[in-house]
């Protein structure tokens, strides 16, 4: 038996790997590492065009709420304006009714 | 815990390659898939490099995902209905590079018909040089049945090569006498 594992220990010896195979494995490597990164860079470009959509979207959302603001703040004033002018006719109309009724007397 | 080595893929690729290449082309049969499978086993080192702690660690974590991944390859060719060892034999007429001896060349062969527990056993045992302990961890099997299947394995490989043996002896005898 002892001859026999003997033998069959010696058929068993490792065999020379094929010469190309550790420049496929270090292309296979590499191919893997370039395309991670890759997929970091879009990972990333993804996330800034997130946040800059993020942050245009607040800068834009910040200038409607201005812009409302201001229409309603100008909207304020020409009422204000109408209501002036509308009191100073009122004051005009009664004048002159006063003026009248005094003539009549 | 700290250590101090450090993990070179380049240098475990030089180490390791022929170990592995080797365990795949026993396990397979087939050169072309034992590379596939070298390959696949080196990129998944490379994954998990961060993980290997020494360089013993990283010659069983070797062993062990080459001869998973050969007995991976094996089912999905089984799967496919294709007996590998009878392909290449039966239909290509492919031999495996011989050994020094002719014996060697037959072992070889007969390792090849062996199913498939007892031929890992064989091969860690007598390519390797591990203890049932060692192929027990690496198959990740208990220590009993490895070394039922190295037992079962040997007598089998030994009975499968008698005849040959017998030749092989009678051979040599004849040369002695010349």
């Amino acid at each position: 038996m002892q001859e026999f594992e003997r033998e069959l220990r010696q058929a068993l010896e490792r065999r020379p790997a094929p010469p190309s195979l550790k420049g496929r494995i270090v292309q296979a490597r590499q191919r893997r590492a370039q395309s991670a990164r890759r997929w970091v860079l879009w990972q990333r470009l993804a996330a800034s065009l997130a946040l800059a959509a993020v942050l245009g979207g607040g800068v834009e959302w910040q200038r409607h709420v201005r812009e409302e603001r201001r229409q309603g703040e100008a909207a304020r004033q020409q009422v204000l304006i109408a209501l002036r002018i509308t009191g100073h006719a009122l004051n005009q109309m009664n004048t002159q009714l006063a003026a009248h009724g005094r003539a009549q007397e | 815990m700290a250590h101090d080595w450090q993990a070179d893929f380049e240098q475990l690729v030089d180490e390791h390659q022929a170990m592995v290449f080797s365990l795949a082309l026993r396990m397979t049969g087939d050169r072309g898939l034992a590379e596939e499978i070298a390959q696949d086993v080196f990129m998944e080192l490379d994954r998990n490099l961060a993980r290997i702690e020494t360089a013993d660690h990283a010659c069983f974590w070797l062993r062990r995902v080459a001869m998973s991944r050969s007995a991976d390859a094996l089912r999905r060719r089984r799967v496919r209905g294709l007996d590998l060892w009878v392909e290449m034999e039966d239909r290509h007429g492919i031999r495996l590079e011989p050994p020094a001896s002719p014996l060697g060349t037959r072992l070889e062969q007969l390792l090849a018909t062996l199913p498939e527990p007892q031929r890992a056993a064989l091969v860690l045992r007598y390519q390797e040089d591990l203890t049932p302990e060692e192929i027990a961890a690496t198959l990740q099997a208990p220590v009993a049945t490895v070394k039922s299947h190295l037992q079962r394995g040997l007598k089998l490989l030994r009975a499968k090569a008698m005849h040959h043996l017998k030749e092989f002896v009678r051979v040599k005898e004849q040369a002695s006498g010349d």
